[in-house]
């Protein structure tokens, strides 16, 4: 049996084919979906997306926040934007993660709070993703 | 320059009917090409025309024909980029499709359960958030001072209504018009950019979002420009926050739509090339299999969803503003075009009679010396 993964963001699908196994980083913690995994629905944090592929090497992106269902061996995962890791610019990454820590530090009030922190957790992401280490 | 008086008088025969036009700054010269093209038949040029000189009609007939190259161009890169535009929105439907869908079917798992969500929130009005959607460039006829016109006309609303208001403006014309005003409050200034994407929907959910969250506003207004087909668009005002649980869409009058109904009509207005279709597609629903499982409780999962579609529904007013700033400028152009040609033809043909009336001059003046020799 095989699976079928399909990421898709409000501009444009990022992933549409079949692999072999994914972690995915849910609400409540990471889990791994193989192939005949129960029908569920999860709401996916700001986080990674790991994919292994058919020839078992292992891909890496960053999800930053969404919805997914999975059931009838189709993963559907809804997000509000999506990087595999290949695409991100590792200094552009860190670069913004340094200006999200900065933007965090000095946040007054409980709105700015928020803002800077959802920033901040995307913007970590994304170094992750770069960073990750393969296995 | 002698001459530009005279040529106003001629290509813009009634420049009251367009003060949005006229009200810009443009150079003179350049100002009347940018008047909607007049159906009537060109003045017979006044008497007025003899003052002027050849070598000054040369010229202008020149600078009359650079303009017309350019507006020529700007209407082409126009048509080019609506196109682009409508691409955008095909590339985003099969997630609009997918969002529909399950937020369709959660509802209706959800829909014995009392789900408290903060998105979805109904309190009592003190303060709305106006997000004005407005285009980065002129040079596109009214667009920017419908929508505008439209954000004051509410203003005034809320103001006689008692209701506070603050303003999120989106676009560089928006920003400078506000700018200017510094009485209208202002709670921040961004910008959408040439091709509108998630993260400038983003910027705009997360600021409306903790806007609403940490309770500064009840309420968030989405005032943006419809598509509605290439020669006309229409500003409307979409309340955006609190979104209503069943992914229903509501208008100001309280006049609600099913999304499930609403995604797809929105989304085909851009159907087809270079005309539109809108037709109005329900999404088909299939259900979950009923043995499908929340991983987590209701709550968080529609908490996950709800987020999703706010930003879709930024995206999707932007895309649809985008739109129409082009086909707004697409016409404007193609008008200013129109009345270049008009322009130059008519110059032209001042500028042929004086070389022939110099002409004829000049011959009579040597048979005049001719004859007096004889």
């Amino acid at each position: 049996m095989t699976l079928n993964l399909c990421v898709l963001t409000p501009n444009r699908i990022i992933w549409d084919s079949e692999v072999k196994e994914i972690i995915l980083s849910t609400n409540s913690g990471q889990i791994g979906v193989l192939p005949n995994h129960a029908p569920i629905a999860t709401a996916v944090d700001i986080g990674l997306l790991r994919i292994r592929l058919n020839n078992d090497q292992w891909l890496t992106a960053a999800l930053m926040g969404g919805f997914a269902r999975i059931g009838n061996n189709e993963i559907t995962i809804l997000g509000n934007d999506a990087e595999i890791s290949t695409d991100i610019n590792p200094q552009e990454a860190q670069q913004a993660l340094e200006i999200a820590e900065a933007n965090l530090s000095r946040a007054e009030g409980k709105r700015q709070a928020i803002e800077a922190n959802l920033a901040l957790r995307r913007a970590r992401t994304r170094v992750e993703a770069v960073n990750v280490i393969s296995y | 320059m002698a001459c530009s008086n005279l040529a106003i008088t001629w290509a813009s025969p009634k420049p009251s009917d367009h003060d949005h036009l006229s009200s810009r700054a443009f150079l003179a010269p350049s100002r009347l090409l940018f008047a909607p093209a007049s159906a009537s038949s060109p003045r017979p040029p006044r008497s007025t025309a003899v003052y002027c000189g050849l070598r000054e009609l040369r010229d202008r007939i020149e600078s009359v024909k650079n303009t017309q190259k350019i507006t020529e161009a700007m209407k082409l890169v126009a048509a080019a980029k609506v196109r682009r535009a409508q691409e955008a929105v095909v590339s985003g439907r099969p997630f609009s499709e997918s969002l529909v869908e399950v937020l369709y079917n959660i509802n209706e798992q959800l829909q014995t359960e009392d789900v408290d969500v903060p998105l979805t929130r109904v309190r009592p009005v003190r303060k709305i958030a106006l997000v004005v959607v407005t285009g980065d460039r002129g040079l596109c006829g009214g667009y920017n001072n419908y929508i505008i016109k439209k954000a004051e006309q509410r203003m005034a609303e809320l103001s006689t209504l008692g209701i506070a208001y603050t303003v999120i403006s989106v676009g560089k014309k928006g920003n400078t018009y506000f700018q200017r005003r510094p009485y209208i409050p202002v709670d921040r200034f961004l910008e959408a950019g040439n091709l509108p994407t998630t993260k400038e929907a983003q910027a705009i959910a997360d600021d409306v979002f903790s806007l609403f969250v940490s309770e500064d506003v009840d309420k968030v207004e989405l005032l943006y420009t419809k598509f509605v087909s290439l020669v006309k668009s229409d500003p409307v005002i979409h309340t955006l926050l609190p979104l209503s649980p069943k992914g229903e869409i509501c208008d100001v009058n309280g006049v609600c739509v099913d999304a499930a109904e609403d995604e797809l009509f929105r989304l085909t207005t851009k159907e087809g090339k270079l005309t539109v279709e809108r037709e109005m597609v329900r999404t088909p629903t299939p259900s979950f299999s009923p043995i499908l499982q929340f991983e987590q409780d209701p709550v968080q999962i529609l908490d996950a969803l709800l987020p999703l579609y706010l930003n879709s529904q930024i995206l999707r007013a932007l895309q649809e503003s985008l739109a129409s700033e082009l086909a707004a400028r697409m016409t404007a152009m193609s008008n200013a075009t129109d009345n270049a040609v008009e322009l130059k033809r008519n110059l032209s043909m001042v500028y042929n009679r004086q070389r022939q009336a110099k002409i004829t001059g000049e011959i009579l003046e040597i048979v005049a010396g001719a004859e007096a020799l004889t």
